[in-house]
């Protein structure tokens, strides 16, 4: 039961904040080259679900699931999409994705005047408030499956 | 005031506002803090009025000095100062530890050097509160760790 990582992008694609907990293994890229990979991926299969719906399409693209782990994807109105890897005995993190969203980062960095909306997020506050959050989720422990 | 957020957005915009018209030296910066003290001080004046327009006359300047402790704090930042300190020949120390306009930045010692600016704007507003009830004062004010942030009001007779 365990979080793998986490990554926010802006609605240009830009990554404002990547952190990770239990990854045990590398993309083989460099971080930037991770970036893009995962918000192309993001952007098509979006926009994929949304062609290919049998039916009126409600919120989309929810989540994706492997054989470790699972995908977990929340995209606000104003752009900002979050991304939360975990492993397969969390059904859904939409509620935590809803929960970092507006008590962590709208009050801790949009309403934070120094912080500019731009790549790197420097708010330690944030992080640590981040962090501190994801370590008390019922779903995570420390030891990896 | 029903939601704090509009005003604590309004305040950084205005800041930053400030901050960007003035660019230039450190002269520059000094002007901007008191143009916001200023701003700070025409707001105090007028809410003050408005808040005290039922209530009695107050005794002396402590009883001003715990309104504005209690009412006057309330009414902007939904909560009380912390602990009020007086020497009792003038000098009067406020001390918020969890300051609204500061506590979504940091925890600590991050954005310490931008710490004044944020506080500028309030230390009008204590002043123009005092004077309009009689009080001529100097306000200034002074952080360590974020968000706790220490007032200090001297009183001139």
């Amino acid at each position: 039961m365990t979080v793998h990582n986490i990554y926010i992008f802006d609605r240009n694609g830009n990554c404002l904040f990547y952190n990770e907990w239990n990854r045990k293994k590398q993309a083989g890229i460099s971080k930037e080259e991770e970036f893009k990979l995962m918000y192309g991926m993001l952007f098509s299969i979006r926009s994929f679900v949304s062609k290919m719906s049998p039916l009126d399409m409600k919120d989309g693209f929810l989540s994706f699931q492997t054989s470790k782990y699972r995908l977990h994807y929340l995209e606000t109105p104003s752009g900002l999409k979050l991304v939360l890897n975990t492993d397969l005995s969390v059904n859904s993190a939409r509620e935590t994705l809803q929960h970092i969203y507006s008590n962590l980062y709208v009050e801790l960095v949009v309403k934070n005047p120094a912080c500019s909306l731009a790549p790197p997020l420097d708010s330690e506050l944030f992080c640590s408030r981040l962090d501190a959050f994801v370590r008390s989720l019922a779903f995570f422990s420390p030891r990896a499956a | 005031m029903a939601h704090e957020a509009p005003f604590q957005l309004l305040h950084s915009e205005l800041i930053h506002y400030i901050c960007k018209t003035a660019d230039g030296a450190d002269s520059e910066n000094g002007r901007s803090v008191t143009k916001l003290e200023n701003m700070g001080f025409r707001v105090g004046q007028g809410l003050i009025e408005r808040l005290t327009k039922d209530t009695a006359r107050f005794k002396d300047e402590l009883d001003v000095m715990k309104f504005i402790c209690k009412d006057f704090w309330t009414c902007v930042f939904k909560k009380q100062i912390d602990n009020l300190r007086t020497n009792h020949q003038g000098i009067y120390v406020l001390q918020d530890n969890k300051f609204l306009l500061l506590c979504h930045m940091s925890a600590g010692k991050q954005y310490l050097e931008h710490a004044p600016k944020y506080l500028a704007f309030t230390c009008g507003l204590v002043r123009g509160a005092l004077s309009n009830m009689g009080v001529k004062s100097i306000v200034t004010a002074e952080v360590s760790v974020m968000p706790a942030c220490g007032d200090l009001a001297a009183l001139i007779q």
